[in-house]
């Protein structure tokens, strides 16, 4: 496999390490560019790991500017980008009668605004290469819409949406555009989770336990292949069986 | 800078390799236009992939989609745009 250019948003979070570490295994000749915000210490501590190969970048995903100014870098330093995994995203959970105005805002902003400008950022370098990859992360909360999840579960299933409807604009250049929906993953996110919540999550499991960031991470890198050319406008679940 | 019949000649066989179209360069007219009935039958995709080739080939940006329109109605439109810009 030719060397590629990889950017992972949310690379600072248990899941945006986990790919980002996939595809710098995946081959010594593989760049990784982690896009973080706030936090950085994982994602530096990566970079060190894979000196050359891997570096962080400063990206706020809900600005169209600092998405321009990401692909700009990118492109200029290697006059390309293969691969982009669209994994930042937060969540506020609420129930809908309490959701505060400014969690709404947040969270569709930084899931589904986020993807939004992300694909849109790398598309004109695509066009011209006529390949890429894009792999939105989405979530099972966008298939099963939970109580509590309303505007994360909107964000992602906007984030499906969005996915589809790309794919079929871009498929005839060479452009695949594909979702990935994990269940629970052991990640930052399911370990803040409080004791009860986390024993009902597990019960609903049909394999009866949680799914590994490595196994998320497999499956974006197996979308992003060139064997996987043919995929497009899929939504991969990854979530133990529960749907 | 390329006369205009080479510059336009140049854009029709763009068009070809760029847009995978089912007709060879000579077969295009210089006016016939590109969208809509009568003409070649692009699609809003193949006008994405034209904005990117004009830019990346010819340095002409095309900002928004009502330039789009006025510069994307034929071979000639864009050939003028490219002149006008000096990028040909």
């Amino acid at each position: 496999m030719s060397a590629r250019v990889i950017l992972v948003t949310g690379g600072n979070g248990g899941l945006g390490q986990a790919i980002a570490r996939a595809f710098l295994n995946e081959s010594p000749e593989n760049i990784v560019w982690l896009g973080v915000r706030n936090k950085r210490n994982l994602a530096d501590a990566l970079a060190a790991e894979f000196p050359g190969r891997c570096q962080c970048i400063e990206l706020d995903v809900t600005k169209s500017e600092a998405w321009r100014a990401t692909i700009d870098k990118i492109v200029h330093t290697h006059q390309r980008i293969d691969v982009l995994v669209n994994n930042a995203g937060r969540h506020a959970d609420s129930l809908v009668a309490n959701l505060p105005r400014e969690s709404w805002d947040d969270v569709l902003a930084s899931n589904l605004d986020g993807t939004f400008f992300g694909c849109q950022s790398v598309l004109p370098t695509m066009v011209v290469q006529k390949h890429g990859r894009i792999i939105n992360i989405s979530s099972l909360s966008a298939l099963l819409a939970p109580a509590g999840q309303a505007n994360y579960a909107a964000a992602k299933a906007g984030v499906i949406a969005l996915t589809q409807s790309l794919a079929k604009e871009v498929a005839r250049i060479g452009i695949t555009v594909n979702a990935v929906c994990p269940g629970y993953i052991e990640t930052e996110a399911l370990a803040s989770l409080p004791h009860d919540k986390r024993s009902v999550a597990f019960n609903r499991i049909p394999m009866r336990r949680f799914g590994r960031p490595e196994e998320v991470a497999c499956a974006v890198r197996f979308l992003a292949c060139p064997e996987a050319g043919y995929i497009t406008g899929s939504v991969l679940k990854i979530d133990g069986g529960i749907l | 800078m390329e006369n205009g019949s080479e510059l336009r000649a140049r854009l029709k066989t763009l068009m070809v390799d760029n847009l995978m179209l089912q007709v060879t360069a000579n077969e295009i007219g210089d006016d016939q236009p590109l969208f809509g009935p009568g003409s070649i039958g692009l699609d809003s995709v193949d006008a994405l992939q034209l904005v990117v080739a004009l830019d990346k080939h010819f340095g002409l940006k095309v900002p928004d989609q009502s330039a789009a329109k006025e510069i994307l109605q034929s071979v000639n439109s864009m050939a003028r745009a490219i002149e006008a810009a000096g990028k040909g």
